[in-house]
């Protein structure tokens, strides 16, 4: 136990390194040959938020002898509309232009300490990153497990000092016209719009990323920081962010807005309860292949331990 | 044009381009492993989408005859209805069948058969199946050149059904089926009215025998 504890936290490097193992040679020199011609064909790529680099794994949420998906896979199988319906639609489509560097970050709302950040200062401020890895698992019953680089959003409470009148945190994605065609039309309430209750927000697993695989995110990921909640669907995850604000009343949320029915505030995982127009009962293993097939989801995505105690007392199926 | 219209006459051009869509928008793809890292939910929504529009094809064909007689281009694509109409059938079965794939196990499958939008999916299937099933010579003498065209207009059902069902399986927006929504509307507002307000009746019925 010791040993290992050791290994893991002097040697940040190893962690990825070893992880890339299993993946393969193949695996290694394809996704870096696709980051080489990106680079080639994609001069206006910057860099985004590069502070804390490398990191190294917090030990607690290495989710040991799980396969962690494809850099690849998650570079080029997006949900982010703002960018195209289609899920290869935002690795092409956000990364013509679109500059996430520099980026600022408001926090704001009922706090007693809000604040107007470059994101950069922003993660130096709460005390830099880590690496975590997380199950995550798409409400359209598909999954993938992530290395992120982020830190807790309870840090970000913590700085703020929200007042006693303060219930939510709402969450707001970047809202650019003029470089994202998508948000120019009236389909969907942009900008994108998520929120979480004040003790979810302040739950250990509660994380912005900045990273995955250990390297800033790319645009198609949420560049520079986005919300990453790994019990909830991925949806909750507001990508991009500009905002973050405390409030009293439950926020709106877009796909809430968009199908009240289908999409619901709380958006825990749970096979108990379906979506209305397929079961969540099983997942669909991202970077499986043609015939992976699927696996159980599991409750709360498998952190039942760590959060079922948020919503004691809440009807699930009602409060889906 | 004319020449345009020769070869879109051609039975061997209709079949090549109707099966060359799926070609390659599916086979390809799938035997070149260009279809990302969820393949068989690709193939489901690139299939479901051939489908769909192969039928808003074949169904914007008949108002075209009535609004442009004249058109040598229409005229040829309308000898090719019932190749079009089957297509449709076919890559409908094949999006079925993707659904199948999709969902893994039996259980997922039946599952699956509990949602609404399923249903909506199901039963533009078998109304696309059923007249794909009668599109042949032998179905209209038995049948009867009036029955059959009665059977056959189901196609404006199955178009309904299906325009919904691709509705919700868009989360609440109608981005793509409102498109073929708007055509088909469009197209047979045009016919209702060129037929109304025709002075010369002769031009806008224009002999309707199945083919």
């Amino acid at each position: 136990m010791y040993i290992r504890n050791k290994l893991s936290w002097q040697l940040p490097d190893s962690a990825v390194t070893s992880q890339s193992n299993y993946v393969g040679r193949r695996q290694f020199l394809r996704t870096f040959g696709l980051g080489l011609a990106a680079g080639a064909l994609l001069p206006s790529v910057a860099p985004a938020a590069t502070f804390g680099f490398p990191d190294s794994l917090n030990a607690a949420e290495s989710l040991p002898g799980v396969k962690l998906t494809p850099y690849d896979n998650i570079l080029a199988y997006n949900n982010f509309y703002e960018w195209g319906l289609e899920k290869g639609d935002p690795k092409e489509n956000s990364n013509n232009g679109w500059k996430t560097e520099p980026w600022t970050i408001e926090i704001g709302g009922m706090c007693t300490k809000p604040g107007k950040y470059d994101v950069d200062d922003f993660i130096k401020a709460v005390g830099g990153i880590e690496q975590r890895n997380y199950r995550h698992r798409c409400v359209e019953a598909w999954s993938m497990v992530i290395p992120w680089d982020g830190f807790a959003l309870s840090k970000v409470v913590a700085m703020a000092q929200p007042k006693p009148e303060a219930k939510y945190l709402q969450f707001t994605s970047f809202m650019d016209p003029k470089n994202c065609p998508a948000q120019r039309s009236q389909d969907f309430p942009w900008p994108y719009t998520e929120g979480l209750t004040l003790p979810e927000s302040t739950n250990e697993l509660a994380f912005l990323a900045t990273g995955i695989y250990g390297k800033p995110l790319l645009n198609q990921n949420g560049a520079p920081i986005r919300l990453v909640v790994p019990w909830k669907y991925g949806f909750k995850g507001a990508k991009s962010l500009v905002r973050i604000d405390f409030v009293a009343q439950q926020p709106k949320t877009l796909w809430n807005q968009m199908a009240p029915n289908e999409y619901g505030f709380y958006a825990n995982v749970n096979p108990g309860v379906d979506h209305p127009r397929w079961s969540q009962k099983t997942e669909r293993i991202i970077g499986a292949g043609f015939f992976g097939g699927r696996q159980p989801t599991l409750k709360f995505n498998g952190y039942e331990k760590e959060v079922a105690g948020l919503y004691a007392g809440l009807d699930l199926r009602q409060n889906f | 044009m004319n020449l345009v219209a020769r070869i879109l006459a051609s039975k061997i051009v209709a079949l090549a381009i109707l099966s060359g869509v799926g070609v390659c928008l599916l086979v390809v793809p799938a035997l070149t492993n260009q279809l990302g890292a969820n393949p068989i939910e690709r193939l489901l929504h690139v299939s479901g989408e051939i489908a769909i529009w192969t039928l808003g094809f074949v169904l914007s064909l008949a108002p075209l005859r009535v609004l442009f007689p004249g058109s040598t281009i229409v005229n040829a694509l309308n000898r090719h209805r019932r190749y079009i109409g089957v297509s449709a059938c076919i890559y409908a079965v094949v999006h079925f069948s993707c659904h199948l794939l999709y969902q893994g196990d039996l259980e997922d499958v039946l599952q699956s058969f509990s949602k609404p939008f399923i249903w909506f999916g199901l039963t533009g299937l078998a109304i696309l199946v059923s007249l794909g099933l009668t599109s042949n010579n032998w179905s209209v003498r038995k049948l009867g050149g009036k029955r059959w065209k009665l059977l056959h207009r189901l196609a404006y059902v199955a178009a309904i059904v299906l325009i919904y069902h691709q509705t919700i399986a868009g989360k609440g927006h109608w981005y793509i089926a409102r498109w073929l929504l708007i055509l088909l509307v469009a197209l047979e507002g045009a016919r209702l009215a060129k037929k109304f307000w025709s002075t010369k009746p002769s031009a806008a019925r224009v002999r309707e025998v199945p083919r």
